[in-house]
């Protein structure tokens, strides 16, 4: 999802870059309000950790490959303003070590991946635990957050280059969403995994932040619900607004393989809703049901990632409330 | 140590963005405009005693995504030119990125951030970043070392479980490092 330089008009990098930059320094406000102790060590290993692991690139579908993102992971384990700079400060690296990703587009690139990334999969983080979770539970809204944020920085992206006019709404959107929605899958396998360890070995990490040792207070769960739902709307209003099946039938046409192939895309769902007309119906019912069903597939990897409680533990401490 | 590498990042920083910069403005039909820029690409390669051979081949691993990225925009009108243009363009940002991360080093990209007032939580953790990698590194090292003297046989699924497993307790294992180095640092007055 790195944008390269050369792709994004001047002034859309510039306007990027100005929308990152207001989100960086609220960021870093709220960090320098409440920093704790031993803060910044755990800010720079988690950068270090996502910089290591963007780097594995795991095969997609058509010849194509994804990495972690990792912006729903590190919400989850710093919270908001913590995740932000770690994502940014591995963003920033991976400019001016790797060279992959753009100078100019670094704005954008930080706004994809780290606010985006980071708003919406903290958001869902946070909504989907809800305020005592239960391990399996904070694995899966992990799992699925990580999903999440995969696609609306995907969504983002592809925005950015048809609004840079590097290519069509209709072509490029399609594609972005459809590669990302399984690379998110990957996204969501490997952040489950890390907090499934986390939780077994050091949950007190995950606690601290639940408590807002690192994380800036949540000041109202219906402010984290408002942003969420609003950038899952934009998803769900963007590809209506520009007829995505349309765009679907030509890529798929120009490229032929794709259509024969197992499609990297949402494209099986469009065409194949039943007794439904209108094109623009399917594509949001196939959203919906796209959705629910990895939610159902998350929740199923919790489950196998968590170690059942054993069954005396509980049963005593009811014994034992009772009795006393 | 080339005089290249000696310049200022800030210097080069300026430079490589304002070429950058140019190249995106460059309109779509004028996008051949920016090959001239190569030959002074070259000539930068060849003062900062950079071997081609490296630099070539870490363009041509940058270079598919390019190609993938540009390919998208085939699909509108004079698409084959506009995603020739963007192909060109975006390959010649991508030389100019190389040179200057392979002639910067993390200490004086981290000291030209610090000059721009970015914000210091930002820089320490790029500073952290850059410590703690080699760190996590080492620690992966010793972790598939132990897995290897352990493991005589194993299946692909019981090798992915092991990986999963690994990742999660590389982080941990990392985050206890990282406290004590930090608790340590504090014990002799610093951090």
């Amino acid at each position: 999802m790195h944008i390269p330089d050369g792709f994004l008009s001047a002034r859309v990098a510039l306007g990027y870059a100005g929308l990152s930059s207001l989100g960086l320094g609220v960021a870093c406000y709220r960090l320098r309000a409440r920093r704790e102790r031993g803060a910044s060590a755990l800010l720079g290993v988690s950068a270090a950790f996502v910089f290591a692991a963007q780097m594995v690139n795991f095969p997609v579908a058509a010849g194509t490959s994804g990495h972690l993102m990792g912006s729903a992971l590190a919400g989850a384990l710093l919270g908001l303003p913590g995740a932000l700079v770690v994502m940014t400060a591995v963003i920033i690296m991976q400019c001016f070590v790797l060279a992959d990703g753009g100078v100019f587009a670094l704005g954008a690139n930080v706004f994809n991946m780290g606010l985006v990334g980071c708003v919406v999969g903290y958001c869902c983080y946070r909504l989907l635990c809800g305020r005592a979770p239960s391990p399996t539970r904070r694995v899966a809204s992990v799992a699925f957050a990580g999903w999440c944020a995969t696609l609306a920085g995907a969504l983002s992206c592809a925005g950015q280059l048809s609004l840079s006019g590097a290519a069509r709404l209709s072509v490029v959107l399609p594609a972005m969403l459809g590669v990302h929605a399984l690379i998110g899958v990957g996204e969501a396998v490997i952040s489950s995994l890390i907090v499934a360890s986390v939780l077994r070995f050091r949950p007190e990490l995950l606690e601290s932040n639940a408590q807002g040792a690192l994380a800036a207070r949540p000041r109202a769960s219906a402010v984290y619900a408002g942003l969420g739902l609003s950038i899952a709307i934009a998803g769900l209003l963007a590809p209506i607004a520009d007829a995505a099946p349309d765009g679907f039938s030509r890529v798929t046409q120009a490229l032929g393989l794709h259509s024969s192939t197992a499609s990297p895309s949402l494209a099986p769902f469009l065409h194949g809703v039943p007794g439904v007309v209108s094109g623009v119906l399917a594509t949001v019912l196939a959203g919906c049901a796209g959705t629910l069903l990895l939610f159902g597939l998350c929740w199923l990897l919790a489950l196998a990632l968590v170690p059942r409680p054993r069954s005396t533990e509980p049963s005593r401490g009811a014994v034992v409330e009772s009795s006393g | 140590m080339s005089s290249i590498h000696r310049a200022s990042a800030g210097l080069k920083l300026g430079v490589s963005l304002a070429l950058i910069v140019g190249l995106a403005a460059l309109p779509a039909e004028r996008a051949w405009w920016g090959l001239g820029a190569l030959p002074w690409l070259l000539l930068v390669a060849k003062l900062a005693r950079l071997s081609f051979k490296p630099l070539l081949r870490r363009w041509a691993f940058g270079a598919p995504f390019l190609l993938g990225a540009a390919s998208l925009a085939w699909f509108q009108p004079h698409g084959l030119a506009a995603a020739a243009a963007l192909f060109s363009k975006s390959a010649i940002c991508l030389l100019i990125l190389q040179l200057l991360a392979s002639t910067t080093s993390i200490v004086e990209l981290t000291r030209t951030l610090r000059s721009v007032h970015a914000p210091p939580v930002l820089c320490e953790t790029i500073v952290l970043l850059a410590r703690y990698s080699s760190l996590l590194g080492d620690e992966a090292r010793r972790m598939r070392r132990a897995r290897a003297g352990r493991t005589f046989h194993t299946s692909r699924i019981r090798e992915w479980q092991a990986l999963g497993n690994a990742l999660g307790l590389l982080f941990i294992r990392t985050v206890s490092r990282a406290e004590r180095v930090q608790n340590a640092m504090r014990a002799r007055g610093g951090a």
